[in-house]
């Protein structure tokens, strides 16, 4: 799992990837569905996608001469994982600041 | 660039000029956040000293802050940055009074994605591993109570 994750943040971390996952939020499509989405060449989308595969964010099945690919969100854990991290530290310290101003109350 | 932002909304009992000492000085923040050399002025640079915590292998850290506003009793900013620009981001708090208590609008603003992902994925994951851990060590409510 440890050995995963740098995979999949990099995999991330280029806007026309992101862009792609958006794409496949809505369900599979071909290669060509995803490539007029950008101004890019067909071996640029190419690389893009080989990036995600390699990532595990998405997989791909052929269908006679075309290609789909599908989303897997749930590779995307890590990247939820690390946000929520801070989330809950804020989360935590604000109980202390709660607990902070409550022992203030007392002493007054 | 997309940036990602944590909002909180607290509610207080206390009034603005009570919960704002809370937020505003420098021995309240030590008190709920961490050891700092904070000061309420508009300008001022201050680190807050995350202690290292040898059961979560954490050698501690600094983030560096620097106050951006701060208008008495209802607005404070400072940046919030870690290690050599791997997180790069901004902390305010609003402050309204609520009937005799106070609401505070918090933001944790600027998280960005390609910065915060960038390349050396690895070095810094395994920071984030041990910060994770002190965040979740450091604050046991249990033995505060």
């Amino acid at each position: 799992m440890m050995n995963t994750e740098p995979g999949v943040f990099g995999a991330i971390s280029h806007p026309a990837r992101r862009r792609m996952l958006d794409l496949l939020v809505d369900g599979d499509r071909p290669v060509n569905a995803i490539a007029e989405n950008f101004e890019m060449s067909r071996p640029a989308v190419s690389q893009h996608l080989r990036v995600l595969l390699d990532a595990g964010l998405v997989t791909e099945q052929r269908h006679g001469r075309e290609r789909r690919y599908r989303l897997v969100p749930e590779r995307l854990e890590p990247v939820r994982d690390w946000i929520a991290h801070y989330e809950r530290f804020w989360d935590d310290n604000f109980a202390r600041l709660r607990r902070h101003l409550e022992k203030g109350d007392e002493q007054q | 660039m997309t940036t990602k932002t944590i909002r909180r909304e607290l509610k207080f009992t206390q009034p603005p000029a009570v919960v704002w000492r809370a937020l505003a000085t420098s021995e309240a923040l030590a008190d709920w956040m961490y050891p700092n050399d904070f000061e309420p002025r508009v300008g001022h640079r201050f680190t807050f000293r995350v202690p290292p915590d040898p059961r979560a292998r954490f050698d501690g850290l600094i983030v560096h802050c620097e106050v951006l506003r701060c208008m008495p009793p209802s607005e404070l900013e400072f940046t919030w940055v870690v290690g050599d620009g791997w997180l790069d981001t901004r902390v305010s708090y609003r402050l309204e009074a609520d009937g005799e208590g106070t609401r505070v609008l918090f933001e944790h603003s600027g998280f960005k994605e390609d910065q915060a992902f960038h390349g050396a994925a690895y070095g810094w994951q395994m920071m984030h591993g041990k910060l994770a851990k002190t965040f979740s060590l450091s604050d046991n409510p249990a033995s505060k109570a």
